[in-house]
């Protein structure tokens, strides 16, 4: 039998105790033990970055990051951003330049992106964004696309969540 | 809202409704006379068309929907969300999970296999070896040569052997480490010349004929020989393509579940579902009517998600012989095996060039490794050849091509399909003899060029051509002119390169004969005036669930997002032949159209006779029907409409126009509409070291009609981007049939630092037959990226590149080889 | 889902909690993760026992030393130690190093530690355990015999740290502590000739910061890698210059950086080549990376010696 661990954690705000096999990666246990399916397995790894999560904020490859890490600390994923209806503006803005085709990648790609937004005093040029999505591969877009949709939120001052303009209810659903 | 607001909003309506109705005479009138155009050219040839297809793309759009953009798309949501389901985001109770074990030998006899260990470790349920699953299989019928698992012969390194299904992932994983299996080794085939030589054992033993020769196709028209005797100049070149592969992001991966009755629902990540519905149905020896197969979300394919894969039919397997559900998800390392990419192909190009710049004649021999098995391999063989005499005027061409056997993992249909490393040759030599005459190579492409509806020598049918438009707008945008002119000293040198290209939207014969429609979609619309269009097409990210929308919704005269697209479901959706030869935008488009018109006439019948109007006076835009005074909106529509009608539902398909050939053996390759793609690259290339930077990339394509702009460029800028891959990075490559590039890390897809800036430009040519006058954007514009980017070197640097990728070595020794010649030519 | 082999995990909070383990058998650190993961799910590692130091706070400080220099945690991960401001002022091609590993994604979560004790790499190696069989197993891993050089005895994995060569420059000391105590050991003499036998410490020792002189040392890191992220480095070097002269760490060549020095800066170049012996270990040719050395030492060289970049460098 592998040794099993017992972690307790935050994740996407909520509370978790869990009991996991020591040798879990943080991906296997968000998707396996807690059904959070949205982070991807792409190489598993850590060549990729689909299955980039938020751990006390800073990105990080789950897929290479023992589940055991995430104890005491605070897990977002992809499910945790689109936060009381409203979309995280870069997710906001990702869908409406269409920088996700088959989107396999996209929940890692706004996860490593999201830190840049959420903080307001910082600055980001055009390398550091660079840099920061030189760490996802997106096979579909050539990039373009999703640099697009990220230089438009880091230059629009206000980088609040529902920004008036284009915020949306995250359902499918429009009106005629 | 107050009442001048109001009054606003009633004077901006009856505004665009003018705009619109004056736009919709203004178009009328000229498709009626380019219809009337282009019968008079049809009896011109009356042997290539023998009738007109299932289209209607004569309708205008008026709904304001067709070229709206910015708004994303309607999947578009559940995929920034991370609430798309992907196939292995699937989970079912009691699910249990299967794992492969490959071959380590490339050629290799199975003596035995011993599965007992792995059989007795607990939460192991069965184990599955090939001749428990013998039946031979194949992307085309024709060429059956596949099996799930190895059947007493292994014939790549990664070739599926054995199967373990266990009650988690990491069990099935570890016992599929426990099967000992014995082999005997056999010598390998490796090399195009090996597979070629007669002596060498036969990969695939059972086949009567043809040894390692899968396929040869040779076609010859005109009069070549005589025709290049006669030329200004001709040239003869040598090129070789790489094999390289599609990475989709998510691997491949396949759930199957029994349900009732003794039947099994199938969810397989795949391009093709009905394809693979009718190879699962032979494989399992059930009736079709009994597997029901869903494609959930898919994370690209590329054209590597088109055959049936071992995970889908081991995983049906199980699930039928254990009761319960199974998944099998492929490793990422397996999906460099699974393979189906680019044939590694080596070419001879002879080409004849008059002074004036006019194509002669084309020579032209190809040889293509492709693996182990088939695939789409027969396809391949033809691709490699007929497509050649598109977008230049040419009345003698001759083309050879040799589809091999190999003992490398099977090659396939990769975006572009066996069109890519041709094009890369005749592009390439195309500016080569250009130069050579002191002709502007830009120049020669638009003066070479076919006219709109045109008929090439080997009988392909050209409809809309937007490619002069596309070649002055790529000139344009990308300083091309001026640039040409400018040439650098010192180590870093900058060059611009121009290539064009064109390519099919769907192929006129699907793989089994049939003369059933290729497409189908069915609409049916709620009281609450929600549509729900069920297609069989496979949105693989490309957007083709938005394009369904897109059509349905211009016709009905509301916006997408009210459109809910139930897709690739067998049990829901009618048949759509997949997700390959660029064909689901103009013919699942058409099939939508079909549908939506036949939706429209009700509604639009019933409010005409409210009204009291004729129902061509019935404008159908933004959620609202009306002419002139008089307006119903959407939900009344459908009230006063299922009234009288009863329940609203309507089907379209569609079939391709039968166009007949003067040339027999010639039913691959024809494709209702070709899209034509000019592009020009900006590079750097460092002589010291050989490195070669792309710095931007112009690429004007063709695509008849603007459906929706940002899914369009993004198709546009996701072509290029592979192209650039292949032109740069991208190698699978071999030791002893050993892959050395078995994952992300060493297979080096560009990251953004190695993407250029891309330019997307979009080009109307309106296709006559196009829904909407749409055609494919998905494919062709990476067909010209690699040779705009070998032009490009040699712009900079003098040195013409037979064969990608570019890699600093092999630019450096071009570089030398250079300097050589220039040394000897000054003494 | 490619499993990890299966171990038990100790993730102390205290450094003596750390000590006390280390060396018994079956025993491995884990700091990032990084490499060891991807490396345990590709069966290059089984450990019984991984020691986690990612809960021990004081691994990770960066503080100055009395005498003007820093000492850097091992456990500071590349990307703290490259938005360093002390480190970007006094050691700035420390800095222009780190940015250079992987990605963004990976320096947040990778340590200059296991950078520094980062395995020895391989085309051969560094592969998934299926694969390393088809070949009949690789020298370094399993196998009998090394596919790069078959004919030799040797493993010639190739010393890949992107921190390394600068931090040679520097003068780097390795602050090691064990249950027996804490001693120094100058960077340069952590590597070993053969690729399998890994850093010249012993087993139950620790290496718990990196330790910088004073600032002051003129020196340049560069990277060769085929993409602009992920890579890991086919030709690393870092060039110093010393009045006149200067020196050279020319890396991921073989096992152990190689060091030079000449009188004339303007020698550099030619002495880093022919110092240089690259093999196979990498997709991309041995011939072409021995071209680059020259052009790439050469080319610092120029940077080095251009008074407006100097500046901007120092």
């Amino acid at each position: 039998m592998p040794d099993e661990i017992v972690l307790k954690t935050t994740i996407n705000g909520e509370s978790a105790r869990l009991l996991v096999p020591a040798n879990r990666s943080l991906l296997d246990m968000l998707r396996e033990d807690l059904g959070l399916t949205g982070s991807k397995h792409g190489c598993d790894v850590g060549d990729c970055g689909a299955c980039t999560v938020l751990l006390d904020g800073q990105p990080r490859l789950s897929c290479i990051t023992l589940a055991a890490e995430a104890d005491g600390r605070a897990v977002r994923t992809i499910e945790g951003m689109a936060e009381g209806g409203l979309l995280h503006p870069i997710q906001e803005a990702l869908h409406r330049h269409v920088g996700a085709q088959c989107g396999y990648c996209t929940p890692g790609i706004v996860m490593a992106l999201a830190p840049l937004v959420d903080d307001p005093d910082q600055a980001v040029d055009d390398e550091t964004l660079r840099e920061v999505l030189g760490a996802n591969i997106c096979r579909c877009t050539g990039y373009t696309r999703i640099l697009s949709a990220a230089r438009e939120v880091l230059a629009g001052g206000d980088r609040q969540r529902g920004r008036a303009a284009g915020a949306r209810e995250p359902s499918d659903g429009g009106t005629a | 809202m107050d009442r001048s607001d109001d009054l606003d909003r009633k004077a901006a309506m009856e505004k665009r409704v003018a705009e619109r109705l004056a736009a919709r005479a203004a178009k009328e009138a000229a498709q009626a006379q380019q219809a009337e155009e282009r019968t008079a050219a049809d009896v011109t040839d009356p042997s290539t068309y023998m009738g007109p297809a299932d289209t209607r793309s004569g309708q205008p759009a008026e709904g304001g929907v067709v070229g709206a953009g910015g708004r994303g798309k309607i999947d578009g949501l559940a995929k920034i969300t991370g609430r798309a389901i992907f196939a292995d985001d699937l989970k079912l109770p009691r699910m249990a999970h299967a794992k492969v074990l490959r071959s380590p030998h490339p050629h290799a006899r199975i003596v035995s296999i011993d599965t007992h260990e792995a059989l007795a470790m607990e939460g192991v349920l069965a184990v599955v070896v090939g001749t428990d699953l013998p039946t031979r299989h194949g992307a085309i019928p024709v060429v059956m040569d596949e099996t799930a698992l190895a059947l007493d012969k292994v014939r790549y390194i990664g070739e599926p052997v054995a199967c373990v299904c266990a009650t988690s992932e990491e069990l099935a994983w570890l016992a599929c480490q426990r099967i000992n299996v014995v082999y005997e080794l056999l010598p390998p085939v490796l090399t195009i010349e090996d597979a070629l030589d007669a002596d060498k054992p036969a990969i695939h033993e059972w086949r009567r004929k043809g040894g390692n020769v899968l396929r040869k196709v040779d076609q010859s028209y005109g009069d070549v020989d005589a025709a290049l005797a006669g030329s200004d100049l001709v040239l003869e070149e040598s090129y070789e393509y790489p094999a390289s592969t599609h990475v989709p992001l998510e691997a491949h991966c396949a759930v199957a579940a029994p349900s009732d009755e003794g039947r099994l629902t199938v969810w397989s990540s795949t391009q093709n579902p009905h394809y693979m519905h009718r190879t699962l149905t032979r494989v399992l020896g059930m009736e079709q009517a009994s597997i029901r197969l869903i494609k959930p979300d898919v994370g690209a394919g590329y054209g590597g998600k088109c055959d049936t894969f071992c995970s889908d039919i081991l995983s049906a397997h199980l699930a039928r012989l254990l009761g319960r559900p199974v998944k099998m998800a492929m490793e990422r390392e397996e999906v460099f095996y699974a393979h189906r990419g680019r044939h590694r192909t080596r070419m001879w190009l002879k080409m004849g060039m008059n002074k004036d710049g006019r194509i002669t004649a084309i020579d032209f021999k190809a040889w293509a490794d492709g693996g182990a098995y088939s695939s789409y391999g027969v396809v391949t063989s033809y691709y490699l050849g007929v497509f050649m005499p598109l977008p230049y005027r040419l009345d003698n061409y001759r083309f050879e091509s040799t589809r091999l056997y190999t003992n490398h993992p099977p090659a396939g249909p990769k975006r572009g399909h066996g069109a890519i490393q041709p094009r890369f040759a005749l592009e390439v030599h195309l500016d080569r003899m250009a130069r050579a005459l002191g002709l502007e190579p830009a120049d020669v492409r638009a003066n070479n060029l076919f006219p709109p509806d045109s008929i090439t020598v080997n009988g392909l049918r050209i409809t809309s051509m937007g490619l002069p438009d596309c070649l002055a707008q790529v000139r344009e945008a990308s300083g091309y002119d001026e640039k040409v002119g400018l040439q650098d000293s010192g180590p870093f040198k900058r060059g611009i390169g121009l290539a064009a290209s064109a390519y099919m939207c769907g192929a006129l014969h699907p793989i089994y004969q049939t003369d059933t429609p290729h497409s189908g979609i069915q609409l049916k619309i709620d009281r609450s005036g929600r549509v729900t269009a069920f297609t069989g097409t496979a949105d693989c990210g490309q957007g083709s669930n938005h394009m369904v929308a897109c059509v349905v919704a211009e016709r009905l005269g509301i916006q997408p997002e009210m459109i809910t697209v139930i897709e690739a479901d067998s049990d829901l959706c009618p048949v759509d032949l997949g997700s390959y030869s660029s064909r689901v935008t103009f013919m699942a488009g058409n099939a939508a159209l079909h549908a939506a018109e036949t939706m429209r006439s009700r509604l639009v019948t019933a409010v005409a006779d409210k009204f009291g109007v004729q129902p061509e006076d019935v404008l159908c835009c933004d959620g609202q029907y009306s002419a002139g005074d008089q307006a119903l909106k959407w939900t009344d529509v459908i009230e006063l409409a299922e009234s009288r009608f009863g329940t609203l539902g309507a089907t379209g398909s569609y079939r391709p126009p039968k166009i007949g050939s003067r040339f027999r053996r010639q039913s691959v390759g024809p494709s209702p509409a070709y899209s034509f793609t000019a592009q020009v690259a900006e590079v750097t290339v460092d002589e010291e070291t050989g490195i070669v930077t792309v710095h931007d990339i112009w690429a004007a394509h063709d695509l008849g009609r603007v459906l929706h702009p940002e899914i369009a460029m993004g198709q546009i800028e996701g072509c290029v981007y592979m192209g650039v891959g292949e032109a740069m990075l991208e190698e699978q490559r071999y030791r002893d049939g050993v892959m050395t590039t078995p994952s992300i890390l060493e297979y080096r897809i560009p990251t953004v630092y190695d993407t250029p800036e891309i330019h997307a430009i979009l080009v109307e040519s309106h296709d006559p037959e196009g829904p909407f006058g749409a055609k494919e954007c998905g494919e062709g514009p990476q067909l010209s990226t690699v040779p705009a980017i070998a032009n490009a070197i040699f712009h900079a640097s003098g040195i013409w590149l037979t064969h990608p990728p570019f890699t600093p070595e092999k630019v450096l020794r071009a570089l030398r080889q250079r300097d050589l010649q220039r040394a000897r030519e000054a003494t | 889902m490619l499993p990890l082999p299966s171990f038990s995990l100790l993730a102390p909070d205290r450094l003596d909690d750390v000590l006390a383990p280390l060396g018994q058998p079956g025993v491995r650190l884990l700091a990032g993760g990084t490499d060891l993961l991807p490396s345990m799910k590709h069966r290059l590692f089984k450990p019984a026992t991984l020691l986690s130091l990612s809960r021990v706070p004081e691994l990770a400080r960066i503080e100055p030393t009395e005498d003007g220099g820093l000492r850097i945690g091992a456990m500071a991960t590349l990307l703290g130690v490259r938005q360093d401001a002390r480190v970007r002022a006094g050691w700035p091609a420390l800095a222009s190093a780190c940015a250079t590993v992987a990605t963004r994604t990976i320096q947040a979560m990778g340590t200059l530690g296991g950078n520094v004790m980062l395995d020895t790499r391989c085309l051969y190696y560094n592969q998934p355990a299926g694969w390393r069989a088809s070949i009949g197993g690789c020298l370094k891993a399993e196998g009998s015999v090394c596919h790069v050089a078959p004919r030799g005895t040797g493993c010639y994995a190739a010393q890949s740290s992107d921190t390394v060569p600068s931090l040679m420059l520097y003068e780097a000391e390795l602050e090691l502590l064990s249950r027996r105590g804490s001693r120094r050991l100058a960077l340069s003499e952590l590597f070993s000739a053969d690729g399998r036998d890994g850093p010249r410490i012993e087993r139950d020792e620790l290496l718990r910061a990196v330790i910088l002189p004073p600032p002051g040392a003129v020196v340049l890191h560069r990277k060769v890698r085929p993409r602009g992220a992920i890579d890991y480095g086919m030709l690393l070097v870092a060039v110093r210059r010393q009045g006149d002269g200067g020196s050279a760490v020319i890396s991921a060549l073989g096992p152990a950086p190689v060091s030079v020095r000449v009188e004339q800066l303007g020698d550099l170049a030619q002495a880093a080549w022919k110092a240089s012996n690259p093999l196979s270990t990498h997709s991309w040719s041995s011939t072409w990376r021995k071209h680059m050395v020259r052009i790439e030492v050469a080319r610092a060289v120029a940077e080095l010696t251009t008074p407006r970049l100097a500046i901007a460098h120092g």
